[in-house]
């Protein structure tokens, strides 16, 4: 099976050396071979579900129980803000 | 000072007036002192708080709470549990700075019990790992033998109840994250059923997969640290209302094995194992016997894919709980316009291991390859789910080995990947299924410690402990 390294690290907006793309090309092959096992399982007669549990629609009333402090601790937590807002870099260069 | 260093003795100890929780947090402080440096096994200690909640719980005591649960208990966080105030970088650089901004649910219950949070333990890089190696900070090593890999990812948690520092740690269990490392370092750990508790304040891995649980040196201090974090919490939606652990277990009573029926898969005997790991587990298997067990031989044809399934839904999940982690709201911010921001922060920020984990899971779910990989690995849990149940229902728990092997060489496995991933072959079946399972101590192979695995039916957690407190009792008459 062949990986395109590059395209995937696009996608998982992941900076990788070169180092880094030489391992991952040499050790993602070996994990997908060992995972593809599945494949002799049939599992055609089988509803397939993400979670196991039988939980639908877990609801609570909407109000809010944070705390200032915590909401305070949320902000300060924030690389860079400005006024109490989250500052993000541009989307396109200046 | 206590000589018996348990949860149970210390809090009766407590709650007695007979020693107090500054004691205590002193004689804590003492130990860490003396063994971590060359354990490695905590990546913070929160001195100064812990002596100032050691100080409020005496405080407790003198107006008149003289039965709190877990009067002046010290016990440890894994790095990935929130405490307001305090660093939780889940083992990373990306969050080596990260101040929680709450509280995590499980460190409500246990300071509310009288517990103290005594420090942060290490742990793989975002949970990612069989040994703690993969943590940005530093190895820990086995107390056994500090040549060897304490198991992980909850490694720190382990190693530190395994060195004696402290009677109990929280860990989480993705894979066998409890497990593994408490069958590595001799100690008990336990992932309960999937809901069980509440994982809000726990960094997410793999979401359909977590759990907290409890590490200690018996399978009484376990029960009881479960049945003070155990319950329904609104702020997790996968939570649900249980009638709670009645600790001690079974009413103080060991339980009778002869109404028990305990199953042996043979799945769980798989070539390559090692033979004297082996040898402990059938030996175990015999004390239960002699205990009047019915041993059941049986088998589960679908066990051997349980790896597989896992290394699939894992990633998959993990690589979209990371996405989170992009140097916008916490951690360190990247350099350039946003996108470029985004890979920078996440390139600098991220070792080896999640970048493996996060490049898995974005492959598995990208298009064309989402059927194959994704959808089949549910499918295959969905199948396992219908013949597990099948096989509970004819047994009370089912036990085997915890690990194929003993505690490993440090850096021995660190270039291969699935030899690594192969050291969960018997836990991730839990994970996948949502099952309780727990580590018991049953021995030695090559003079490391091996662990008994007990796996009970959903919610019948209680089920798991007392035959593990059987166990343990009768191990200890042998």
């Amino acid at each position: 099976m062949t990986i395109d390294i590059d395209r995937l690290a696009m996608l998982a907006k992941l900076q990788l050396t070169d180092e880094e793309k030489a391992m991952l090309q040499r050790q993602l092959p070996d994990i997908l071979e060992y995972i593809s096992k599945l494949q002799e399982v049939d599992t055609s007669n089988v509803d397939a579900k993400a979670y196991l549990t039988d939980a639908v629609n877990v609801l609570r009333e909407d109000v809010v129980t944070s705390t200032v402090d915590e909401l305070d601790a949320v902000v300060a937590a924030f690389p860079r803000q400005v006024g109490g807002a989250m500052e993000v870099p541009g989307v396109f260069a200046a | 000072m206590t000589t018996n260093w348990t949860v149970k003795s210390i809090r009766d100890s407590v709650n007695a007036g007979s020693t107090s929780a500054a004691a205590i947090i002193d004689e804590a402080l003492r130990r860490i002192d003396e063994k971590d440096g060359e354990i490695g096994a905590f990546l913070e200690v929160f001195s100064d708080d812990a002596r100032a909640a050691a100080k409020d719980v005496d405080a407790r005591h003198a107006s008149g709470e003289t039965d709190l649960p877990l009067a002046g208990v010290p016990i440890a966080l894994k790095d990935n549990m929130l405490v307001m105030g305090h660093i939780a970088s889940a083992g990373s650089k990306m969050l080596q700075n990260y101040e929680a901004s709450y509280t995590a649910t499980v460190v409500k219950k246990l300071q509310d019990a009288g517990a103290i949070i005594i420090g942060r333990t290490n742990m793989d890089e975002f949970a990612f790992g069989s040994s703690t190696e993969s943590s940005a900070f530093h190895v820990t090593k086995n107390p056994h033998d500090t040549s060897k890999v304490p198991g992980g990812t909850s490694g720190g948690s382990t190693a530190a109840v395994a060195a004696g520092m402290i009677p109990a740690a929280l860990g989480s269990d993705t894979g066998g994250s409890i497990r593994q490392p408490a069958s590595l370092c001799g100690v008990v750990g336990m992932k309960p059923t999937y809901g069980r508790v509440s994982r809000y304040g726990l960094i997410a891995d793999g979401s359909s997969l977590d759990q907290i649980g409890p590490i200690a040196t018996t399978v009484e201090d376990v029960a009881l640290v479960l049945s003070i974090i155990e319950g329904k919490d609104v702020k997790d939606a996968t939570s649900v209302v249980l009638a709670p652990l009645d600790p001690p277990i079974n009413g103080g009573k060991v339980l009778d094995l002869s109404t028990i029926r305990i199953g042996v898969p043979k799945e769980y005997f798989i070539d390559g194992m090692d033979e004297e790991v082996a040898a402990r587990i059938h030996e175990a298997i015999d004390v239960l016997k002699k205990g009047g067990a019915e041993i059941v031989n049986m088998s589960l044809p679908l066990a051997p894919y349980a790896l597989p399934a896992f290394y699939i839904i894992q990633p998959a999940e993990a690589s979209s709980n990371l996405a989170r982690f992009d140097g916008m709201r916490y951690g360190n911010r990247g350099e350039g316009v946003i996108e470029e921001s985004y890979r920078s922060a996440r390139g600098a920020g991220l070792g080896a291991e999640a970048k493996r984990r996060i490049m898995l899971g974005t492959f598995i779910l990208s298009a064309g390859y989402y059927d194959a990989f994704y959808k089949k690995a549910i499918a295959v849990r969905a199948a396992m789910k219908i013949e597990f149940d099948a096989a509970l229902a004819a047994v009370d728990v089912i036990v085997g080995p915890v690990s194929p092997v003993v505690a490993w060489g440090i850096g021995e496995k660190m270039d291969d990947p699935v030899s690594m991933y192969l050291a969960d072959v018997f836990t991730v079946s839990a994970n996948i299924l949502g099952i309780p399972g727990i580590s018991v101590p049953c021995g030695t192979a090559h003079g490391l410690p091996v662990g008994l695995q007990i796996l009970g039916k959903n919610f019948d957690d209680q089920k798991v402990l007392d035959v593990a407190l059987a166990f343990e009792t009768l191990r200890k008459g042998v």
